[in-house]
C-alpha cells in the first residue's frame, strides 16, 4: 500500500473521518470528494488535520472527523487547548474534486463539502492560506507543521506542487 | 458492525455467484480464459479504506444499485491503467499499450463494466427472487482511493463501517487485471441477511 510518507518515521496518515492534532508530519493519501483541512499555527508549530467526508453532520458525534463542521470544531477546540488562539491559525483547504464523468448519481459532493469547509472558515474568522479545491482529480496531501509549515500537494495526473 | 461466521460464508456465496457470472461475460468478450479468486466480504471501518483500496490510478466506474430494492449502495469495477488498454486493444484491434487513456479506452471501460455488472446482479438477484438493476454508469479514472472515498461518502453518513465485496478477475492472455466491490448500503445489507437467512434454512 502506498503509505509512505517520505521515509518520516513519526509520520501520520489519517483515513477517512479521522482527525489529529500534532507536531509530527501528517497526511491523507487519495483524497476525491473529501476535503483535508489542515490548521496550522506556525508560532507552534502545531497543525490540525482532519479528513473530511460530509458537509453537515445533522446531529451526529461520534466521528468529528467526518463532518465539515464537527470537524472544524473539534479541531479549534483541540488547537486551543493546547494554546493556540484563533487570530494565529491559517487554513489550508485541498481536495472536493468531482470524480465521476457522465453522472447522474449523486456523487459529486465535492463542491459541497468544499463549501461547507470555507463557510465555517469564514465564520471563525480564519484566514485561509492555500487553497486547492474543485476540479476532477484526487490529491495526497501532506503536512510538516514545523514553524513556517511545508505542504506538498500530489496530484492523480502525475503533477506536484510544494509549498 | 461485526459479521458472524455463517453471516460471512452467506455473502461469499452471494458474491461468489455474482462475481462467476461477471467473469464468465468477460471471457466471452475477451474469448480467453478468466481466473477468479474467492470472493472476500469485509465489513470495514471508513478509517481504514485506505489499508484496503490502494491508491493505483484505476479506471473506476460505478452503478447504483436500483431495482425492488431503490437506492441500494453502490456496486464498482475498477481496472488499472494498463488494463483497460489492454481491453481497448484486444477488441479493436490495435497494440500500442504505451499511451494515455483516451476517450475510446473510457468507452470501453464503461461497457465493459456495464456488461460484467448487468450479468453479477442478474445472477444474485434472482438467487434472491428479486430484481436489482444497475443504473447508468459513472466513471473515474483517477486515484482508486479518491474514487472509493466519494461513494462511502455517500453510504456512510450514518454509519462508520462498510460492508465490501472483493473479487478479482484475471487473465494471462492478454494480461488483464481487475476488482468487482460491492458497496450495500445499511438497509439493503439488512435486506441481504434477511433474505440470506432465510436461504440457509433446512426445507421442512
Amino acid at each position: 500500500m502506498d503509505n509512505n510518507f517520505f521515509g518520516e518515521e513519526t509520520a501520520e496518515i489519517l483515513g477517512l473521518g479521522e482527525l489529529r492534532v500534532g507536531t509530527c508530519p501528517m497526511g491523507t493519501i487519495g483524497l476525491g470528494s473529501c476535503i483535508a483541512l489542515i490548521l496550522h499555527d506556525r508560532r507552534k508549530s502545531l497543525a490540525g488535520l482532519a479528513h473530511i467526508m460530509l458537509p453537515e453532520s445533522h446531529g451526529n458525534t461520534d466521528r468529528p472527523g467526518k463532518f465539515a463542521n464537527t470537524a472544524t470544531n473539534a479541531l479549534l477546540e483541540e488547537m486551543e487547548k493546547l494554546g493556540s488562539t484563533k487570530f494565529s491559525i491559517t487554513a489550508i483547504v485541498v481536495g472536493g474534486a468531482s470524480m465521476f464523468e457522465y453522472s447522474a448519481l449523486s456523487l459529486n459532493i465535492g463542491e459541497r463539502n468544499a463549501t461547507a469547509v470555507k463557510d465555517l472558515l469564514h465564520e471563525q474568522g480564519i484566514r485561509i492560506e492555500h487553497e486547492e479545491t474543485g476540479g476532477k482529480v484526487g490529491r495526497s496531501v501532506y503536512f510538516w507543521p514545523k514553524k513556517k509549515g511545508r505542504l506538498i500537494i500530489m496530484r492523480a495526473d502525475g503533477t506536484c506542487i510544494a509549498l | 458492525m461485526e459479521l458472524d461466521p455463517i453471516q460471512k460464508d452467506a455473502l461469499a456465496e452471494f458474491g461468489n455467484i455474482g462475481a462467476a457470472h461477471a467473469a464468465t461475460t468477460l471471457s466471452q468478450m475477451l474469448m480467453s480464459p478468466i481466473e477468479m479468486t474467492v470472493p472476500e466480504v469485509q465489513a470495514i471501518d471508513i478509517a481504514e479504506l485506505h489499508n484496503h483500496i490502494s491508491n493505483e490510478i484505476s479506471a473506476v466506474v460505478v452503478f447504483q444499485i436500483q431495482g425492488e430494492i431503490a437506492d441500494g449502495g453502490y456496486i464498482v469495477v475498477s481496472m488499472p491503467r494498463e488494463t483497460v488498454i489492454q481491453l481497448t486493444n484486444q477488441m479493436l484491434g490495435t497494440t500500442d499499450t504505451d499511451r494515455e487513456i483516451n476517450e475510446m479506452d473510457q468507452s470501453a471501460a464503461i461497457e465493459i463494466g456495464n456488461i460484467m455488472i448487468s450479468a453479477f446482479l442478474d445472477a444474485t438477484a434472482e438467487l434472491l427472487g428479486i430484481v436489482m438493476l444497475p443504473s447508468p454508469p459513472a466513471l473515474a479514472v483517477d486515484m482508486a482511493h479518491a474514487a472509493f472515498a466519494s461513494i462511502v461518502a455517500q453510504v456512510a453518513g450514518d454509519v462508520n463501517d462498510v460492508l465490501i465485496f472483493n473479487t478479482e478477475l484475471m487473465s494471462q492472455a492478454p494480461p488483464v487485471y481487475g476488482s468487482i466491490y460491492m458497496l450495500p448500503n445499511t438497509e439493503l445489507t439488512q435486506q441481504l441477511f434477511l433474505m440470506l437467512e432465510r436461504l440457509m434454512e433446512p426445507l421442512p
